[in-house]
């Protein structure tokens, strides 16, 4: 089976082990219990009849603790930009992080989180905050780890693209 | 390995393995039961292991690993922690180190423990405490949002009592606001005086309510003596806004007061030139004209942009701060975005804005 890998990147506490505790065991949690090091999860889909192994790669979030180890994200074919919809700064760090990640692996597919969604009450963005971004071509989707909103979607977007992408450099697990 | 660094490795939860080849490795120390969770089988020391594939984590450092292991005089390299979970379901956090030791290629694979924890709690309390911060932050910014939208609603409320003209309640009087806001924000303004000048503005002419009107209204050219009575509104609105010591408000009096000066000294009502006219002021000179030269007005048609900005070039250095209107020129197209978001349906105008006149 083809097994790809995905980096889960965005600040601390947006949510990324969150979403990806949802899409594996379909399981969340309030409690906030920060990652430190590294976690990797795993997920089967099919995509276009194919079946594809996401290894599925939590990393501490970045912040002025903690910096993403280039070394930790070689070999991805993807990943999984997450911000929390909440809280503006954190859409910030993930525009900024996009630019740290493309500069250490190049133009590959990713897909925009803005997690969180069903807090619209303390919902920080404006509709043009994320019209800037999908006018890029970025893909965004809105989330919630908390009630599954987006969690299949974001993912699923994400793989179809790297299996459409055929000229990624990437290691392959299998 | 002697019997007392044996069991020392197994009191720190460390397994130390020799490389053999890219694939085998020689486990030098004791098994632990945490190292066989990672293995396909139970294993024992002495015993040659492939530890391949048996963790996208650690395949991922045999990649720099083995870079160290190539270079006999090459720094030992820490992969940091990790996490697993072993058989029964439990997390348990790895690290692991690539060491050159005595001509030896050598693995070490530790359990972390307290220290771990303890890392974690002290990441965990700081992020808490960000997260706080950021919390606060944010609630702070919301409410002094609130507090500017009612004084907005509250400025807009007093404009249309005091029934100066509809029209200045209107669409206006806002993208007067918002290109100003625009304009002092390319000119490097704070955050708080953006907004203070965005609900300002509009206040400008808050002073015609004091404009009879026989004058106000009329719908033709003015006579030299009711232009004069006219361009008394500035003095009026000044005194309407005096005295306050709220931020807004002085900074809408200097608006209303000098919004009629100009660069070159020849403006009304005080005839204050270049820098001794509000920047405020200046800024807001610019927005008036060049709203009320691209709208319709009853005594004229809407100005093509073109022409208007040609009209308003012509006065740049003389009507208008000449450093003020480059500005103003760069933004252009974020004031086309201004207009188109802020519509006006019909607008009479007074005579007062009978700016291709006053030009
Ligand atoms: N309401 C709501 N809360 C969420 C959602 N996703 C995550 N959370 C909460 O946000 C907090 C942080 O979630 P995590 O998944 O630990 O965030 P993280 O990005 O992995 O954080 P780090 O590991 O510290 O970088 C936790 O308290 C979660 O319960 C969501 O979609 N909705
Ligand atoms: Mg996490």
């Amino acid at each position: 089976m083809i097994q790809k890998k995905i980096c889960m990147v965005g600040t601390f506490a947006v949510g990324k082990t969150s979403l990806v505790r949802r899409y594996v065991s379909s399981l969340f949690s309030e409690k906030y219990l920060t990652t430190v090091g590294v976690k990797i999860d795993k997920k089967t889909l099919t995509v276009d009849n194919e079946e594809v192994m996401l290894m599925l790669w939590d990393l501490a979030g970045e912040d002025e603790f903690c910096e993403i180890r280039p070394s930790y994200v070689r070999g991805s074919s993807g990943y999984l930009l997450v911000c929390d919809g909440t809280r503006k700064m954190s859409f910030e760090d993930a525009i900024c992080l996009h630019g740290k990640i493309s500069g250490i692996l190049g133009d590959i597919p990713f897909v925009m989180a803005i997690n969180k969604h069903d807090l619209k009450d303390d919902w920080a963005l404006s509709d043009s905050d994320v019209q800037k971004l999908k006018a890029q071509g970025w893909q965004v989707v809105l989330t919630s780890a908390k009630t599954g909103e987006g969690v299949e979607q974001a993912f699923k977007l994400l793989a179809e693209q790297i299996m459409k992408q055929n000229n990624t450099p990437q290691r392959e697990y299998s | 390995m002697p019997d007392t660094l044996f069991s020392l490795y197994s009191t720190l939860q460390t397994v130390v393995l020799e490389r053999q080849d890219d694939t085998r490795f020689i486990l030098l120390t004791e098994s632990t039961p945490w190292f066989c969770d990672l293995l396909p089988k139970a294993c024992v020391a002495r015993e040659t292991l492939v530890l391949q594939g048996i963790s996208p984590f650690l395949d991922n450092f045999f990649f720099d690993a083995n870079e160290v292991w190539s270079d006999q005089n090459a720094e030992p390299l820490c992969s940091g922690p990790w996490v697993e979970v072993n058989s029964e379901g439990m997390e348990i956090a790895l690290q692991a180190d690539a060491i050159n030791q005595a001509g030896k290629c050598l693995l070490l694979i530790q359990k972390l423990g307290q220290s771990y924890e303890h890392q974690v709690n002290i990441l965990q309390a700081a992020r808490q405490n960000l997260l706080t911060r950021e919390h606060l932050e944010a609630e702070i910014h919301k409410r002094t949002e609130q507090i500017r939208l009612r004084e907005e609603e509250i400025a807009m409320r007093l404009l249309a009592a005091s029934g100066v003209r509809d029209e200045e309640t209107g669409a206006h009087v806002r993208r007067i606001g918002m290109y100003s806001a625009a304009i002092a924000d390319s000119l490097g303004w704070d955050q708080l005086n953006i907004d203070e000048i965005r609900v300002a503005a509009p206040m400008h002419d808050i002073g015609k309510i004091g404009i009879p009107d026989n004058i106000l209204l009329k719908p033709a050219k003015l006579t030299s003596e009711e232009y004069s009575i006219m361009q008394g509104h500035a003095e009026i609105g000044a005194n309407m806004l005096d005295g306050s010591d709220i931020p807004l408000l002085i900074m809408a009096r200097d608006i209303a007061y000098c919004h009629h000066e100009r660069w070159d000294g020849r403006g009304y009502p005080r005839g204050l030139a270049g820098s001794d006219i509000p920047e405020s002021a200046r800024i807001v000179a610019i927005a008036d004209v060049y709203d009320a030269l691209v709208h319709q007005r009853i005594y004229k048609p809407a100005f093509p942009e073109a022409h208007a900005i040609e009209l308003m070039t012509n006065q740049s250095g003389s009507y208008f701060d000449p450093d003020i209107f480059s500005v103003f020129i760069e933004l252009l197209p974020e004031i086309r975005r201004i207009r188109e978001e802020i519509r006006e349906n019909a607008y009479s105008g007074t005579p007062d804005d009978h700016y291709p006149y006053v030009l």
